[in-house]
């Protein structure tokens, strides 16, 4: 196990740096005046000519791509170009707000599609139906309208909830979980409806199998059989598709964080793609493809946990 | 760990259920003054700053020398007084006595003349906007002169904005926290950079009635429809609002003021030599084009019926405007076909321009028609928001959609007219503009209103653009909240607010 996690990371590190390579590359690629953007339209071409040099635009691509990589090597992601802001402090500042509400989803989207597909698996009939029914929906309804109907229905027109704006946890419990449920919600949508059905996909063929008609042979009532046996059996298939769904998330988060106001990496990232701030941008990617990796191998120790056959493998 | 997962998810559901009683602060109320911005902010060297939009999060720190009042005049703030010289080359300014900055420091002639200096010697458009200084001299402690390189009618209005902003000597060396004199103080625990500022009162203000309130809150909200539901839901005292959201924004109660910040919008012509594009080299082929646009139905459709149609560079109130020259190009797509006829191009021309409706949709289509109804075929070129600037002032386009805006008319000549110009990327060059630029620059008074409004004439005439409109802004506050806005700024400053009784 030690080993395979070893590996894990090794390749996750190599993953890190080409992603960042091919990022500084495409970047520096693009022919964006970035002095230009930076000092805005009124700005006379001597000053643009100033600012290029004042941020080093001047210098080989080679040289500044080395410069950077040094500093990242030692944990300094530089400063924003147009702001001046550290990029390490962006990022520490953001990166919880995207967390909290893209992990909220993920544990919204797991209780409800556990719950939803066991109904549907178990239940079968009508209620199989209309959770087929709202998975489909789910599915096809984009996050951004659903965010955008929450904010407007459920915070603007009555009050509920905040409209925009992230409260920190250390701020306020209750202001956390309340800046958080309706971009949260709005994520956890689209991933039950997949999940679920997954559940309830496994759920079916796991009651199929022989092990549990054995089971039931030896007199265990049906919820020992489901809930000791059936469901941790079909984890694994629903645990992967939630996991390629947290990927998925932080994608969404980008669209539910611009409807909600939210400070979060999707913004940063965002407003610095537009601008060209290239420090902020690799800043964001390097620090998402960290966190997606560690969520894939998060993902295999929960593998291990469930299902002791992986382990050996 | 199933046990926690449920937990949290139950959580969540009852803080759905439970938040009705708790409901948002009510602002206003506890003198608490709420903003959005939509840009993020440069804090705090001022060398490093913009005039534009952001202006919002220096001015509660950074007290200026001059105050603009609304109708763009200079008035006493930290200078009491000021007199230029013969030549209109020295300015000299009486400082008020007794002004500290907020670490202690007194605000005399040499703070001033720091400060000043440092913020020319950025390259941002604040520094942009003293570039004429040469030197200040301290002529006593509270008595400065500035020293122009030439006289300019720029100078005024820019020391009333950031760049007549005062920042304390330590500041200068030290940006991280900003020392200024203004009427309030950062306070660095509420605050986030790049997200949430938060400015509490400095009690050693001087003229602390002029702001009626305890703390100043400005955040980042970037999302159009992000802004109008805070705004909606009374999480902000006031907002600049997209165009298409005026109604229903006033239709909830809310105040909605428009004002214009300067800018002018329609077509411009980059390639009036025709290097690129021979046919733009002809007066009537340009002329054609301003003959091309239905000004009022643009504003209708367009504008949701907010701005003014015009066919010149100069907005109303600033020098060289002419009434009379809004009637030089009337719709006429007509008139226009038959001008490209004379001048021979009877079944119009086609050229590339940039396709702009990432951010401008509805004004690249009215374009794009507007062009096609005269027989001018367009073949449109998709770029990266981030490349537009660049491509455009490299002279990848004879022509494009655009919007231009400067503080001054002066800043107006000096940014697209003239051959050296920014806005002139193909370096067109035209002797009697020339001259009439430089007689300008010279003259002092009516003359120089009478030079300008021959500038303008000549502009037009010659059909340098084919502009249509001036831009109207729409700014919203909470119920009660009253705002007063400011021609020339992208935003209203912050003086400007008061509770509404």
């Amino acid at each position: 196990m030690l080993v395979f996690l070893f590996r894990r990371i090794a390749a996750g590190a190599v993953l890190v740096v080409v992603v960042a390579t091919a990022t500084f590359l495409l970047l520096s690629l693009t022919g964006t005046d970035v002095a230009r953007n930076v000092l805005g339209e009124t700005a006379s071409r001597s000053a643009v000519a100033a600012k290029s040099h004042e941020l080093g635009l001047d210098q080989p691509l080679m040289e500044r791509y080395w410069r950077w990589i040094e500093q990242a090597a030692q944990g300094n992601l530089g400063s924003s170009w147009f702001t001046g802001d550290s990029v390490n402090q962006s990022v520490t500042d953001t990166v919880p707000v995207t967390l909290s509400v893209v992990v909220a989803g993920m544990l919204l989207a797991a209780v409800f599609s556990v719950v939803l597909g066991a109904a549907a698996a178990l239940r079968g009939g009508w209620v199989d139906r209309v959770v087929q029914f709202a998975a489909v929906l789910g599915t096809a309804v984009p996050s951004f309208l659903l965010a955008l109907v929450l904010a407007v229905t459920l915070a603007v027109r009555l009050g509920w909830l905040p409209a925009t704006g992230y409260v920190p946890l250390g701020t306020s419990g209750t202001g956390w979980l309340r800046s958080i449920t309706l971009p949260a919600l709005s994520l956890a949508v689209g991933a039950t409806a997949a999940t679920a059905m997954q559940v309830r996909g496994a759920l079916i063929d796991v009651l199929r199998a022989d092990f549990v008609r054995t089971l039931r042979s030896r007199g265990l009532t049906t919820r020992s059989v489901v809930f000791r046996h059936a469901l941790r059996n079909a984890a694994p298939p629903a645990l992967t598709v939630l996991a390629l769904q947290f990927i998925g998330l932080i994608g969404g988060a980008v669209v539910v964080e611009k409807v909600f106001g939210l400070p979060g990496i999707g913004t940063l990232a965002n407003s610095a793609a537009v601008r060209g701030d290239a420090p902020v941008l690799l800043g964001t990617v390097v620090v998402v493809v960290v966190i997606v990796v560690a969520v894939n191998l998060l993902l295999d120790v929960a593998y291990g946990w469930l299902n002791p056959k992986v382990r050996v493998s | 760990m199933r046990k926690t997962v449920a937990l949290v998810g139950v959580g969540l559901l009852t803080a759905t259920a439970t938040a009705c009683g708790g409901g948002t602060q009510a602002a206003g109320g506890d003198k608490t003054l709420t903003l959005a911005e939509s840009v993020t902010a440069t804090p705090w060297d001022l060398a490093k700053a913009s005039m534009g939009p952001e202006s919002q999060y220096y001015q509660p720190v950074y007290d200026t020398l001059l105050r603009l009042d609304t109708k763009g005049q200079p008035t006493p703030n930290l200078a009491t007084s000021w007199s230029y010289d013969k030549a209109q080359t020295t300015l000299t300014l009486k400082l008020r006595e007794g002004v500290k900055f907020t670490d202690g420091t007194a605000l005399d002639a040499d703070a001033v003349r720091k400060s000043l200096l440092h913020t020319k010697s950025g390259t941002a458009s604040a520094a942009g906007e003293i570039q004429d200084i040469t030197g200040v001299d301290v002529v006593d402690t509270h008595t400065v002169a500035i020293k122009l390189s030439h006289p300019t009618a720029a100078l005024l209005p820019a020391l009333g904005q950031v760049s007549g902003m005062i920042a304390g000597p330590k500041a200068l060396e030290d940006p991280r926290t900003p020392v200024g004199s203004g009427p309030y103080k950062l306070d660095t625990g509420a605050t986030t950079a790049g997200q949430t500022y938060t400015y509490t009162r400095n009690p050693d203000y001087w003229n602390a009635k002029a702001f009626p309130y305890d703390k100043i809150v400005v955040k980042y909200l970037a999302d159009p429809t992000a802004r109008t539901n805070a705004l909606l839901s009374g999480q902000l005292d006031g907002a600049t609002l997209s165009l298409n959201r005026v109604k229903t924004v006033k239709g909830r109660g809310l105040n909605v003021v428009t004002y214009q910040p300067g800018d002018i919008e329609g077509l411009y012509i980059w390639d009036r030599a025709g290097k690129k594009v021979p046919a733009l080299g002809k007066l009537k082929v340009r002329q054609a084009l301003n003959h091309a646009f239905d000004r009022d139905a643009i504003i209708k459709s367009a504008k949701t019926g907010l701005g003014t149609p015009t066919t010149q560079l100069f907005a109303k109130g600033e020098d060289g405007h002419k009434a009379a020259l809004d009637d030089a190009y009337s719709y006429d797509p007509a008139k226009a076909k038959k001008l490209l006829g004379e001048a021979g191009y009877p079944n119009g021309f086609s050229l590339t321009i940039p396709d702009l409706s990432a951010n401008f949709p509805q004004e690249q289509a009215v374009l794009n028609q507007s062009l096609k109804d005269i027989g001018i075929t367009v073949k449109l070129d998709t770029l990266p928001t981030d490349q537009i600037f660049s491509a455009m002032l490299a002279g990848k386009y004879a022509m494009s959609y655009f919007k231009l805006g400067a503080p001054t008319a002066w800043d107006k000549v000096q940014l697209e007219l003239t051959k050296k110009s920014t806005w002139n990327p193909f370096k067109y060059d035209d002797p009697k503009a020339d001259d009439l630029i430089t007689r300008i620059g010279e003259a002092t008074g009516t003359q120089r209103e009478a030079l300008f409004e021959e500038l303008n004439t000549y502009v037009v005439d010659q059909a340098w653009n084919a502009p249509w409109s001036v831009i109207a802004n729409a700014y919203a506050t909470a119920k009660d909240v009253k705002v007063t806005p400011q021609p020339g700024s992208q935003y209203p400053p912050i003086y400007n607010y008061a509770p509404a009784n």
